[in-house]
């Protein structure tokens, strides 16, 4: 904990010398044209909305979001995205990205500050309407709230090396990784460490692998929440969202491997891409032993098999254990997905699912079947795709 | 540890710290030594070929081949690895590789592979659509203009003039050798562009039905026009109902050809070939040149390309 105290301050100290750095550079009004602009519009159809899941029974505005990005003076980049969703039929706003990266830092380094998404994981720092599936994977509706953007600062160093490798450590204010705190202890923060490697073998075929932990100063709180363990629960009071993490503790490892292949690297016409991802957290709070801990696994595949059709399988594992009191109780879910998606081109993609949930312990809402329907429409330009 | 043999001026006398210390030394070089071989990371091989031309001792990466679609490359971790070592990246622009370039120089972290040179910023476009913004519906639309312009070999010429002047930026003690080498290729280049306009007089005024505007600029340098395109939006697969739309205007209008280009699927442009009852052939041309980064692979490919519109021409 006391090399996280050391960190904050000097990635807050590095901030400050970036922005004096900003203020002194020359923000040429020839560059100020190439800052660009887009929308992305995901609309949803829900027969049954799934357990952990953050869609709704019904028609539902998805991740939809207005982005602008571009350079900021002549070391920067900078990136402003506010984000519309609706839940449980109201109209929900967020910044959820704004955020510089410098541009000219030597020796392979690269820094980020102010609010964007971890880069933990394999989809984290993805948006969530680029995802290959409606929903994300229970590991990260369980541990993430489907999507862990915070405000913080990043930094990021790429080896000079044949093959890809890239360490990071992040730290941020951690106000969304816990549901509610059991007490709010001052100064909270999170850190992260990540490595990633990757690389080609032969023409066809790409990799990438990652490690991640995620240290958490915040304890959540000994009481759960709806949706999870609702023996003592009235189902019928307003179902309260969820933005935050559902399950917590302060220790998270994670892997991730990627695989895709394409023949001859020609992924227009035909690709398959896999992943396995899994994380364990322990430490859960002050009540926990060292058996109490939170797994959850995901695998998945894809098949673009012509030009515009793409089919994939899902299939993940959650085992938590669900705090109460002094005490926990275990949870356990499993969830199958498969889905179809038509993308005549790289701005609209329409995409049919069909989720099972199954073997459900704790979990009162379990889907044992769900039918999801997807269109995510995008206008002018947006972020280039990450591996 | 390792820092304590350093510090402490130990001589390094056992194994572990021998190795250390040539680690460290190791280290050192790569992070700051600027005497090696200019790195040039291509994104695609006609560029290589070009900085081949100027500077023949260059480490050349080519980032992808005339079997791939330039418009979809994954930003794969072995490209962000290569941008990460680059002294310059040479690519196309006009949005060509909007979809993967950016991505692969977030990860990098390489300020030199910011100041991509960029093909584009050199030669005039065909088909500008100023101010159009990409909708679901519009398809892959480059405002700037057709990016696919290395297919006319006069458009060469104007990248590897201003591509000298920014390797001579880049080299300033080999100034005078680029620049020699540049002239000897201009000349060489003129030579063979005069040559193939000569041979390719018959195909002036011809017809062709073609996928995407990947060969446009050979097109409007040879006088042929394309009729019709296969796809029915810029980058959009051919469909059915366009495919058949197609079909009538052809049965109209016959082409001398029927062009797909190395990355494509042919399926569409041979199925259209069949229906007109075997009379139009159909032409898979290489995109772009080979990977092995030399002039010859430049001037063979033109000299292919021709080759094989003009035995197209004269069934």
């Amino acid at each position: 904990m006391a090399r996280h105290h050391a960190l904050i301050p000097r990635l807050a100290s590095f901030a400050a010398l970036l922005a004096g750095a900003l203020a002194a550079a020359p923000a040429g009004a020839q560059q100020a044209k190439s800052w660009q602009f887009g929308a992305v519009l995901d609309v949803a159809h829900t027969t049954r909305a799934l357990e952990l899941g953050g869609r709704d029974q019904g028609l539902q505005l998805g991740h939809s979001d207005l982005t602008a990005s571009g350079p900021l003076g002549a070391l920067a980049t900078a990136r402003l995205t506010a984000v519309f969703a609706t839940h449980d039929g109201r109209l929900e706003k967020e910044i959820e990205e704004a955020w510089l990266e410098t541009t000219r830092l030597p020796a392979g380094f690269v820094a980020r500050a102010g609010r964007f998404a971890s880069q933990i994981g394999y989809l984290n720092a993805q948006h969530p309407h680029a995802d290959d599936f409606v929903e994300r994977p229970l590991l990260y509706r369980a541990f993430f709230g489907g999507h862990w953007n915070d405000d913080g600062m990043r930094l990021n160093w790429t080896a000079p090396t044949p093959f890809f490798l890239q360490l990071g450590v992040e730290a941020f204010r951690g106000k969304r990784l816990v549901e509610e705190t059991a007490e709010s202890t001052g100064n909270p923060g999170i850190a992260t460490v990540v490595a990633k490697f990757g690389g080609d073998i032969g023409a066809s075929h790409s990799w990438l692998v990652g490690v991640s932990h995620i240290r958490n100063r915040r304890e959540a709180t000994t009481e759960t929440f709806d949706g999870a363990h609702g023996h003592k629960h009235d189902h019928d009071h307003d179902h309260h969202h969820h933005h935050g993490a559902q399950f917590s503790g302060h220790k998270t490892w994670m892997i991730d491997a990627t695989w895709k292949w394409a023949p001859g690297g020609n992924n227009r016409d035909q690709q398959v891409r896999a992943g396995f991802e899994a994380a364990r957290i322990t430490d859960l709070n002050r009540y926990a032993t060292s058996r109490d801990r939170h797994e959850a696994q995901s695998i998945w595949a894809v098949w673009r098999f012509r030009p515009d059709w793409e089919t994939g399988l899902r299939t993940d594992w959650l085992r938590v254990r669900i705090p109460h009191g002094d005490h926990f109780h275990s949870g356990r879910l499993r969830e199958l997905s498969a889905m179809l998606a038509w993308k005549p081109n790289h701005m609209q993609s329409l995409r049919l699912q069909l989720t099972r949930q199954y073997d459900a312990v704790g979990f009162s809402r379990p889907a044992s079947r769900s039918v999801q329907v997807q269109y995510v429409l995008a206008f002018g330009a947006h972020p280039a795709h990450p591996f | 540890m390792c820092w304590h043999s350093v510090h402490t001026r130990r001589i390094p006398s056992d194994g572990r710290h021998g190795r250390c210390a040539r680690f460290l030394i190791w280290l050192a070089l790569v992070v700051t030594t600027p005497a090696h071989a200019l790195r040039i990371f291509a994104c695609e091989p006609e560029w290589a070929a070009l900085a081949r031309v100027l500077v023949p001792h260059a480490t050349l990466f080519v980032a992808t081949h005339a079997g791939q679609d330039p418009h979809h490359i994954e930003a794969r971790p072995a490209l962000i690895a290569h941008l990460r070592l680059t002294d310059i990246a040479v690519c196309t622009g006009a949005s060509l590789e909007s979809g993967w370039l950016p991505a692969l120089q977030e990860r990098a972290g390489n300020p030199r592979a910011r100041d991509v040179f960029f093909a584009a910023d050199h030669v005039p476009l065909i088909d500008p659509q100023p101010g159009t913004i990409g909708t679901p519906w519009s398809g892959d639309v480059h405002p700037e203009g057709n990016p696919h312009l290395h297919a006319d070999p006069r458009n060469l010429l104007l990248v590897v003039r201003a591509l000298a002047d920014r390797l001579a930026r880049e080299r300033p003690a080999e100034d005078a050798a680029i620049r020699a080498r540049l002239g000897a290729f201009e000349s060489r280049w003129q030579q063979r562009i005069a040559q193939w306009e000569r041979r390719a007089a018959p195909l002036r005024g011809k017809r062709v039905a073609a996928q995407h505007a990947t060969f446009g600029y050979l097109w409007r340098w040879l006088g042929i026009e394309q009729l019709a395109d296969l796809e029915p939006r810029p980058g959009m697969p051919p469909t059915p109902g366009h495919l058949q739309r197609l079909l009538t205007v052809l049965r109209g209008t016959p082409p001398a050809a029927i062009v797909v280009s190395s990355y494509q699927d042919p399926r569409p442009g041979r199925w259209l070939a069949q229906q007109l009852g075997g009379t139009v052939p159909l032409l898979i041309l290489p995109s772009t040149v080979g990977t092995e980064a030399a002039e010859a692979e430049l001037a063979d490919w033109f000299e292919g390309l021709l080759q094989t519109l003009l035995e197209a021409s004269v069934r």
